[in-house]
């Protein structure tokens, strides 16, 4: 094992750079940028025991650092008493020290992860929400990235979690004039997705066989020998972080942030799948457009019937300009009470806002102002037709598009014809190519035996209930 | 992210500025750059215990013990000006409980120097039994050492990270020093669990008066509480109430809560919820981290 801080380093940087082809990082300086990361943690305080593990994250602290996370999507000056607690303290949990690491890798994968890896680099490099990664080479040559859960963790948020009069009374004070019902209902539900990483790892590879190949967008692959409950393993990636590409010129923020608004919305409306985390943290650029994505604790899919009304939202909205009918598509899914006494005028105001970067064809940017002003409308208690509406829980994890994409988008800055883009991926349009990212989409799309087209729920011969139903040889491009 | 509770203003009122003066005398009880290792040091069972979550349920069972002795409580009744700033008033008493514990020698010094200058003035006649107090008078200084090490040993065996039965004699010893310090000689202080409680037991002047009775009134319900925080205070309050000896409850009149709202599991979901407000608070996190990596030497 190597001991020097020079020569872990050194070991890191060569093992950073076997990862294969397209996404190797841009330079030398960027790898190690990424492993710099490391010394965000605190290795001085690194929890030795699994009782340490329960002193920091157990008892409700664990259960409501996720609360802070959900409410740091809200907008900032909303009325906090724990989210402020909690922000302060989601990015500090402390570390495991490498024997507890190693102890769970034991359990979970039966040997010293000395053995079960060809490498293993002791010092995590990256914290996750409850547990941390680690940088390995696999027997065969792979490097890969561990996620490591912190022991203990599953079954004492599992136990918070049916603490539920304490969880809405807390998140009542959280967030006055919020449905506490609703928002407790999900922060369970995310983390018992969360707690079980073989409901990640199937995620991750549902949007791993759906974008292979794509030229823009890389889903890192599951080691799926080495994933259990407590360890997901996968493809190792290098790339820069979300403030480097601050750093960037505009051109390379707008491609960017093009590819996570194809990647978003292809999900949803190909896909029928949302990764419900647009965070700045699960993204690594690698310049000129090209993305990929980290973190699928959280994913909904839907069914054609979940994803109809929202289609028909688009088009009544959008493209037909027909407020009774939109009204009427918001009513069936449940998102406005029928009969609310409120105007077909009024119900188009207060949703138009959320339609609002594919409203008009023509470049527009979103500003960070543009995604404060969305997030606000979205929670604003005070409009007319709050009384009579609501967002079904089906469709609740789709709030992370208005609370964490534009907020995403917004802080890039961002600026394209989002509508063309749109219309590309609506299946009721499949617009013609309108920028060069989506030409080099629609010839990966269309070309014969494509992965993702197999999974697409949209193209000809494919749209079956339940997944990766083997789709006809050379299957049909989206227009048939 | 940088947000600073303490001066949010929500609806034109500040939700945790209550706890503010808590961490602040947190905060500058512990040391950056001690001279020593003060009474205890850094090994000690006092430094660990002393910094256990389920403290702020150990303070609350102190005060309902404390306050049971009608000398004890007429004194910071007639002295002491918790009425109008119980929050202030608590901080107060709380950073000396840290300063002592994680302070270097001559801070802990000065801060007993302090306490007992102040105790100096601090003499009358209790309105109830008619007996003459005062601060400085061995017996009610060692009743309150007692009330305050006993619920601390309860509370942590209960709630907290877990104290064995030796360890908690090996505690009780250990405290001796607290009580010294304040001028209670050293022959008179319990140094067992055992001894501590038949201690307690065995003073006769043992009674609510009107004056605790008010006392524990507004620590169960604070004035300044949002509201809230004031559900999750109260519930708090239930626990502390059904860790105290049947005495003290039977003396209160207070109802024994069921056996359901003492497990343990629920009452630390809940002790976590008040911890992670309180560890929120500017000064709080750091302080804590300069505790734990001293005693990882």
């Amino acid at each position: 094992m190597l001991q020097s801080r020079l020569g872990r380093a050194g070991a890191l940087g060569r093992l950073a750079l076997r990862v294969g082809g397209r996404y190797v990082a841009r330079s030398p300086r960027l790898i190690f940028a990424s492993v710099d990361r490391r010394s965000e943690l605190r290795h001085d305080l690194a929890l030795r025991t699994a009782d340490d593990v329960a002193e920091e994250l157990g008892s409700m602290k664990g259960v409501l650092m996720k609360l802070g996370q959900m409410a740091s999507y809200i907008d900032e000056d909303m009325p906090l008493t724990f989210r402020a607690a909690m922000a302060r303290l989601q990015h500090k949990a402390p570390p495991m020290s490498e024997d507890l690491a190693s102890s769970v890798i034991r359990e979970e994968l039966g040997d010293e992860p000395e053995r079960v890896f060809a490498r293993w680099d002791p010092v995590p490099f990256a914290a996750a929400s409850i547990g941390q990664v680690h940088r390995a080479i696999t027997r065969n040559g792979r490097a890969v990235a561990v996620k490591v859960q912190y022991p203990g963790i599953a079954r004492s948020m599992t136990s918070d979690l049916r603490n539920v009069g304490l969880l809405r009374r807390i998140a009542a004070a959280a967030f006055p004039g919020l449905d506490t019902r609703s928002l407790v209902d999900e922060l369970g539900e995310r983390l018992q997705e969360e707690v079980d990483y073989n409901l990640e790892a199937a995620s991750q590879e549902l949007f791993a066989r759906y974008f292979k190949g794509h030229p823009f967008i890389h889903v890192p692959e599951v080691v799926r020998e080495l994933s259990t409950a407590r360890v997901l393993t996968s493809e190792l990636v290098a790339g820069s972080r979300f403030d480097e590409l601050q750093g960037w010129d505009q051109r390379e923020r707008d491609m960017a942030a093009e590819t996570i608004y194809r990647f978003v919305f292809r999900s949803l409306y190909r896909l029928h799948a949302f990764n419900g985390d647009p965070h700045p943290g699960n993204y690594l650029f690698h310049g000129r457009g090209r993305v990929s994505f980290l973190d699928f604790g959280l994913t909904k899919r839907f069914t054609d019937e979940d994803l109809a009304p929202l289609i028909d939202g688009v088009r009544f909205m959008v493209i037909d300009g027909d407020g009774d009918s939109f009204r009427k598509a918001m009513e069936r899914a449940g998102f406005l009470q029928a009969g609310a006494p409120v105007s077909t005028q009024a119900v188009v105001d207060r949703f138009g806002h959320f339609y609002g970067t594919v409203m008009r064809d023509a470049p527009m940017t979103i500003t960070p102002a543009y995604a404060s002003a969305i997030v606000k409308r979205f929670f604003d208690a005070r409009s007319p037709l709050a009384p009579y509406s609501d967002v079904p829980r089906t469709y609740a994890i789709l709030q992370r598009i208005n609370l964490g994409l534009y907020a995403v988008l917004g802080s890039l800055n961002a600026t394209a014809n989002w509508r063309r883009i749109a219309e590309e991926i609506w299946p009721f349009i499949n617009g013609p190519a309108s920028t060069p990212i989506g030409e080099a989409e629609a010839r990966w799309y269309e070309q014969p035996g494509q992965r993702g087209a197999v999974l697409d729920r949209t193209a000809g011969g494919c749209a079956g209930a339940g997944s990766a139903r083997p789709a006809p040889l050379g299957g049909s491009p989206p227009s048939a | 992210m940088s947000y600073d509770p303490i001066s949010a203003q929500v609806d034109g009122e500040s939700r945790l500025e209550m706890m503010a003066p808590l961490a602040r005398a947190f905060s500058r009880s512990v040391p950056d750059h001690p001279a020593d290792a003060g009474l205890f040091g850094p090994q000690s069972l006092v430094w660990r215990v002393n910094r256990d979550r389920a403290f702020p349920l150990a303070g609350m069972r102190s005060l309902m013990v404390q306050a049971l002795h009608p000398l004890a409580m007429a004194g910071v009744a007639e002295h002491s000006d918790w009425r109008r700033d119980p929050f202030g008033r608590l901080a107060a008493t709380s950073g000396y409980v840290l300063t002592v514990t994680y302070g270097d020698t001559a801070s802990t010094n000065a801060a007993a120097a302090r306490v007992r200058a102040v105790h100096t003035h601090v003499r009358g006649t209790d309105p109830v039994t008619g007996l003459p107090y005062s601060a400085e008078d061995p017996e009610l200084l060692l009743w309150v050492h007692a009330g305050m090490v006993d619920s601390i040993v309860h509370v942590v065996q209960l709630y907290g990270r877990g104290l064995d039965a030796a360890e908690a004699d090996r505690y009780v010893a250990e405290m001796v020093p607290f009580a010294v310090i304040l001028g209670v000689p050293p022959e008179r202080v319990p140094s067992s669990v055992q001894a501590l409680r038949a201690y307690l037991e065995s003073v006769g002047l043992r009674q609510a008066t009107p004056a605790a009775r008010e006392a524990i009134a507004i620590v169960l319900d604070p004035p300044d509480l949002s509201p809230d925080l004031r559900e999750l205070w109260h519930d708090l309050g239930q626990v502390a109430i059904g860790t105290l000896p049947q005495w003290a409850r039977d003396m209160y009149g207070f109802a024994e809560p069921t056996a359901e709202s003492m497990e343990r599991e629920p009452v630390r979901q809940l002790i976590g919820a008040v911890d992670l407000m309180f560890e929120s608070l500017p000064g709080v996190l750091e302080a804590r981290e300069r505790i734990e990596l001293r005693s990882r030497g």
